[in-house]
């Protein structure tokens, strides 16, 4: 895509870097409000971004790709899950071995079917872009918003979805109130544990997704592509006060760190490694501002 | 003693179970699956070379296992133990490079302070804002660690690289800094002793000692221990100091020991593995030191099945990953405790 024919490049980019956060965010926000810190969103985007590419590799077919590698995070989140859950493993530890295990498993993968631990690319069509008439008419905002990829938009569509589903229905309500006190939802008759199951299991789905917009982009797998933007998703729900819309503000302030960082780099003489580390600092120093705010707050 | 009982049981069953899955995957992955199964398993065994440098390779992991073990015993979360040992292996190595006339009992322990140091440094940031404001450590630890690997990155490829040698590398630090080797020709050196030596230690600040009560309190209880009289703000911050000080020192002690090079991302992995560690070790310091022979070993067997066979190295990752999972998985061993309980 040439990005020099939109009028705001840079914040065009933005909004197509920030997907994955967003989408692993939204997923992570339902394990979060569940009472889980989910540090699997990292791993269960690994496995969606090399299922999803592999799979639309052999099929050659994008749509069966991506529902493929979905398929595989949601299955890996589900082992995420009966391990935490059914076997009562503490949360935080089983979130680093399915990290671990989606770092090997796609390396060794990789190895095995392609005979390399390099980059591997495959020879599939790009993802179909979309331009919106109706999105197109809004004046300055309707440039930014047309001529992304469909997943893209699919995303927008499932924050919408998770926003109702969280704030709108029974099911959202019982996932908030297992994150309050599990012990009122099991006095309500309710099993919260199947809350916290369904909850790992939307992550895996949003994450798998997240994953696909990676490697489908590229029509190519790299060894650990996600590089730690699981971990950003994470620091996304904090950062956007576990609301939905705040996980789309944060999502875009690091799709816009992202950008400015590929931009400068072209642009401005910085060391590449410099503006790599620039979004984690970026994101820690947004943390202990926010925190900062909020520890002033609850005192006065 | 029941507990103690049900808990080596059941990390036998663990262990036994990843093998089992070592197995299978090699099985299902090898052309060749004896050859590959018998060097995954035997392979580190079979000669002083592969034997020494297996227990070498556990030499880092002993001391981040031993930093992972001080925060988790006082219930604090330190995930950037990958760029502490790194940004420690990077400072030593300067200060060593700056010092090529000194001897090396002065310049040596110079660096390894500075390693210490940094590494004390980078956690201690986030127990401070931890304690100051209530930022999760776990996350600010482990977004800091990562800006700092890229940090380091650059210097070593940069402002640092020896454009002599072809590697993404410093120069060599001074023949004067090497650690003595103690079983040629593996890379085995005296820094064994200070592993052991670090495990007691640490065994001791924990068990018989003031700060150690009061961290391990806070660890169990931190409201009880507040009530108790205890400052449990510090215990936000000591237990991140001296965590990141053995990470750092995990990284000075690779380089004078091993590599004697900083190599653009040498250190990777130690700082995950030193969390499996621990876990292992379920954060007993002396348990540590076991544990990290065993996961070293995992490694090795991996390399030694990847050099005479054809499989590739991070069959070791999934291996590990399976053991982190049972090891966590509390229900296997409430269910070893309650049969043996049921036995009159």
């Amino acid at each position: 895509m040439n990005e020099q024919s939109f009028t705001f490049p840079l914040l065009h980019n933005a909004i197509g870097i920030m997907t994955p956060f967003l989408l692993a965010a939204t997923g992570g926000l339902f394990t979060e409000l569940a009472g889980m810190l989910n540090i699997a969103l990292e791993g269960l985007m690994l496995i969606g971004a090399f299922f999803s590419v592999v799979f639309a590799g052999l099929t050659g077919s994008l749509a069966l790709g991506i529902l493929l590698g979905v398929a595989s995070a949601v299955l890996a989140a589900a082992l995420f899950a009966g391990v935490s859950l059914n076997l009562k493993a503490n949360v935080f530890i089983s979130g680093l071995a399915t990290n671990l295990l989606a770092s090997g498993l796609t390396i060794v993968l990789a190895f095995q079917l392609f005979g390399n631990k390099g980059v591997v690319r495959f020879e599939i069509a790009k993802l179909p872009s979309l331009t919106i008439p109706a999105l197109a008419r809004i004046p300055v905002l309707g440039d930014l918003l047309i001529g992304h990829n469909i997943l893209v938009y699919f995303s927008w569509l499932i924050v919408v979805l998770a926003a109702l589903a969280i704030y709108r229905t029974p099911f959202g309500l019982r996932i908030r109130g297992t994150g309050l006190g599990a012990a009122t939802v099991t006095s309500l008759g309710l099993n919260p544990r199947r809350y916290q199951m369904a909850a790992i299991l939307i992550s895996g789905f949003t994450c798998g997704l997240a994953g696909a917009v990676l490697t489908l982009k590229l029509s190519a797998f790299v060894p650990n592509i996600t590089s730690g933007r699981g971990w950003i998703a994470l620091v996304a729900i904090y950062l956007g006060n576990k609301t939905p819309w705040g996980i789309v503000i944060a999502s875009f302030i690091f799709g816009f760190a992202e950008s400015l960082s590929n931009f400068a780099q072209g642009a401005i003489n910085i060391p590449a490694d410099f503006i790599l580390a620039f979004p984690y600092l970026i994101t820690v120093l947004a943390m202990i501002v926010y925190s900062i705010w909020r520890h002033y707050r609850a005192r006065v | 003693m029941g507990d103690l009982f049900a808990g080596t049981l059941g990390l036998l069953i663990t262990l036994g179970i990843s093998f089992l899955i070592a197995v299978i995957l090699i099985v299902l992955l090898s052309k060749q699956p004896l050859t590959t199964i018998y060097y995954f398993f035997v392979g580190p065994y079979t000669n002083k070379y592969y034997f020494g440098n297996m227990l070498n390779a556990a030499i880092p992991l002993v001391f981040t296992g031993l930093g992972i073990a001080v925060a988790f015993k006082s219930s604090v979360f330190n995930l950037g133990g990958e760029g502490q040992v790194y940004c420690g292996a990077l400072v030593a190595t300067v200060i060593m490079l700056a010092l090529p006339q000194s001897r090396g009992y002065v310049g040596g322990p110079a660096a390894l302070a500075a390693a210490l140091a940094t590494g004390a440094v980078l956690a201690g940031m986030s127990g401070f804002f931890k304690m100051k404001w209530g930022t999760d450590e776990l996350i600010s630890s482990f977004l800091i660690s990562t800006a700092v690997i890229f940090i380091v990155n650059y210097f070593i490829t940069g402002p640092l690289d020896d454009p002599s040698n072809s590697m993404l590398a410093t120069r060599a630090i001074g023949k004067q800094y090497h650690f003595l080797g103690i079983y040629p020709p593996s890379k085995l050196d005296i820094s064994a002793a200070f592993a052991v030596a670090a495990g007691i230690l640490v065994f001791f600040l924990m068990y018989y000692t003031h700060w150690g009560y009061e961290m391990r309190m806070c660890g169990l209880n931190r409201e009880f221990s507040r009530y108790g009289g205890i400052n449990v703000s510090t215990y936000v911050v000591l237990p991140m100091i001296i965590s990141g000080a053995l990470h750092g020192m995990a990284g000075g002690i690779a380089i004078m020991g091993t590599y004697h090079v900083a190599v653009k991302e040498f250190s990777f992995g130690m700082g995950w593995n030193g969390i499996a560690v621990a876990l292992i070790a379920k954060n007993n310091p002396l348990g540590v030191l076991p544990a990290a022979v065993f996961f070293a070993y995992l490694d090795a067997g991996a390399k030694a099945a990847m050099l005479h066979s054809d499989v590739t190295f991070e069959i070791a990752a999934i291996v590990q990953s399976i053991i982190f999972y049972l090891i966590t998985a509390q229900a296997i061993y409430s269910f070893l405790r309650r049969r043996k309980r049921s036995r009159p």
